[in-house]
């Protein structure tokens, strides 16, 4: 049965026929693609090579980009695609969202004119992938506090330092970090083979196992001077890209929990208790009406941040409450839908479970949940709660 | 044959082959069918032009016939390599072949291309008579069931399943190939060949722009219905069951 996107107000008509066309690429890709490989990919662990392949001669990353042979798309076009990747697997879209967001998105906003023509182009195509080293073993929340250094060393910077939790970080060809030079952040470019610089993967996941997760280690490791990105100083840089990543994330989560709604609707039409579908049941379809009510409403504010991002006229805490409520609400949906899976819920002939692991690390990273509701207690009180200190 | 020769790709715009076909009354419920796709055979049609383009034929003017929501199938074309699109608009969704034929024709005429290419059947109504019955009414020569086509000289050499193995047919143009599926892999769109079939205009044609005049039609549908309930399978365990399933192979399904 072809899939249907769970649409109940028509966000579909208000769309460009552009992005429309944009959403079917990549919907189509997923399902011929993804979702008959994914267990496998999850099994294996690891992203596969062609899927980027694939995904770069799509022409997808860096989506809402202009120029350097960045695709151009609008931010809702953007969206779309986050959707319909996370709906295959939340690990396929955060490769996009890193490559897109946090690695082309720094270089093309704060980076020199050389570094854009040297980088953009090839990333744009999937020929280089980047990740974005922000997160430290003690510095996740708290990035401010990295104790990642770089120095100036005359004719070079030497970085020093680790990063964890890197998602590409193996398979990456760049990497933009975060590090500071004389007490002040900055961004950096480092290269794969740059010497002292290695990126060893973390094993064991529960989560995301379709997705590379590393740790970058910077060992007196030297990169050229022109590798600073001269446009950005301070947290402004790397919490810009977050801002795009969190905005691709709340569309993402929509296309999660399109997944685990659709496969419960199915199950429940098909598995029959007491002689009778269990959707017949009031219980079961107050947990389907619920799915419907609150995809419906992440739909309308993902829609609604995405026409913001697209006239500008958005500001960072409205991001922040659209990753945090969409991704409740999926993480909540996947739950609900495995519990009506019963334990068919827990195989992967059913994507709810994956999902659900998936979520759990979509809840915490790119800002916690937690840390997303002080942004939001911050705007509303003018008090800052992150830090006991003033 | 120079490259200002054209391959004219016919192209219908059908219920997407997964999506779920209702019937409401004695007709199928059209509204009712979320997803609309471009019919599968012509998308090997129009693979095939592209790739015949590729290797330095003319350009591929994809053609539809339909309503206005027709036009998506030409702009899915345009995103993947069309070079000029015609919609023959007509309100009237109930034509019958024939009709259709005419008007088909009458554009692929407008385009002077004199190389046509096509499903060899759609996939809502499978009557598989668009093709053979264009090149009756043009006097092209038919080529049905092709999986692929190159250029040979001043002709074309096309391949397709014969009963004891693949047949090669060589034919001159002016002629139509309606394409089965074949080997051929069709290639995804791309944000940047979106991008361009947005800009590419549609030119919108009516059955009198065209010269036709439709005419009365011979033919009516009476009536859609569904195929009949599949009967539930049969579940047999252990191996105390094997002459009884072995009966049923042979008196029942005729299997062995």
């Amino acid at each position: 049965m072809a899939y249907e996107a769970l649409d109940f107000y028509d966000i579909d008509s208000l769309l460009t026929d552009e992005e429309r066309m944009v959403r079917d690429m990549v919907r189509d890709w997923v399902e011929d693609r993804v979702i008959p490989n994914i267990e496998e990919a999850c099994r294996e662990g690891g992203f596969p090579d062609e899927w980027r392949v694939e995904i770069g001669e799509m022409g997808i990353l860096g989506a809402p980009l202009k120029g350097y042979g960045c695709p151009g798309l609008s931010y809702i076009a953007y969206g779309l695609i986050c959707q319909e990747l996370e709906r295959g697997d939340s690990g396929v879209r955060s490769f996009a969202s890193v490559q897109g967001s946090l690695a082309m998105y720094p270089i093309w906003d704060f980076g020199s004119e050389e570094q854009k023509e040297k980088y953009l182009p090839k990333m744009a195509k999937g020929e280089l992938v980047g990740c974005f080293g922000l997160t430290e073993p003690d510095y996740g929340s708290n990035p401010g506090d990295m104790i990642t250094r770089a120095e100036d060393s005359g004719d070079s910077f030497i970085l020093n330092g680790a990063k964890m939790w890197i998602t590409n970080g193996s398979n990456a060809d760049l990497a933009v970090v975060w590090a500071k030079l004389d007490g002040v952040i900055r961004g950096f470019i480092v290269e794969k083979g740059d010497i002292g610089f290695s990126a060893p993967e973390m094993k064991g996941k529960h989560s995301l196992k379709a997705s590379v997760t590393s740790e970058l280690v910077f060992q007196d490791c030297e990169i050229p001077k022109d590798r600073i990105l001269p446009g950005v100083k301070g947290l402004r840089g790397p919490f810009s890209c977050l801002n795009n990543a969190r905005y691709g994330i709340s569309w993402g989560a929509v296309g999660s929990a399109q997944s685990c709604f659709n496969s419960a609707r199915e199950y429940s039409l098909s598995r029959i208790q007491f002689g009778h579908p269990i959707a017949s049941f009031q219980l079961v379809q107050n947990k389907l009406s619920w799915m419907l009510r609150e995809i419906t409403k992440g739909q309308l504010l993902a829609y609604h941040m995405g026409k913001k991002k697209d006239d500008g006229s958005w500001i960072p805490e409205q991001i922040s409450l659209a990753k945090m409520n969409n991704v409740d609400m999926a993480l909540e949906i996947a739950r609900m839908s495995r519990e009506i899976h019963g334990a068919n819920g827990i195989l992967d002939e059913y994507p709810v479970m994956r999902h659900m692991a998936n979520l759990e690390s979509v809840k915490t990273y790119e800002g916690t949940h937690d840390i997303h509701n002080l942004i939001l207690g911050r705007h509303i009180t003018g008090i800052q709660s992150f830090t006991r200190e003033s | 044959m120079g490259t200002e020769m054209g391959v004219a790709v016919l192209l219908k715009l059908v219920p997407d082959t997964t999506a779920k076909i209702t019937v409401s009354g004695d007709r199928v419920d059209e509204a009712s069918i979320g997803k609309w796709a471009t019919s599968p055979y012509d998308e090997y049609a129009l693979e095939c032009a592209i790739q015949l383009r590729e290797s330095g034929y003319g350009e591929i003017v994809a053609i539809t016939c339909g309503k206005a929501e027709s036009s998506k199938v030409l702009t899915d074309a345009a995103a993947v390599g069309a070079d000029s699109l015609i919609h023959i608009m007509v309100e009237d969704d109930k034509l019958d072949s024939i009709q259709i034929q005419s008007l088909l024709s009458a554009a692929v005429k407008y385009s002077k291309s004199e190389v046509v290419v096509c499903g060899k059947q759609a996939a809502d109504t499978n009557s598989g008579s668009t093709g053979p019955g264009i090149a009756s009414l043009l006097g092209f020569s038919c080529v049905g069931s092709v999986s692929t086509i190159s250029q040979n000289g001043e002709s074309f050499l096309a391949s397709r399943l014969g009963i004891s193995g693949n047949e090669e047919v060589e034919v001159s143009a002016p002629c139509v190939f309606t394409f089965d599926k074949g080997e051929t892999e069709l290639r995804r769109p791309n944000v940047r060949g979106i991008m361009m079939a947005k800009k590419k205009p549609i030119e919108v044609l009516s059955a009198s722009d065209l010269g036709v005049v439709i005419g009365e039609s011979g033919v009516t549908i009476q009536a859609h219905s569904s195929p009949p309930e599949k009967s539930p399978g049969q579940i047999f365990q252990g191996a105390a069951s094997v002459p009884e399933v072995v009966g049923k192979l042979r008196d029942e399904a005729n299997v062995i």
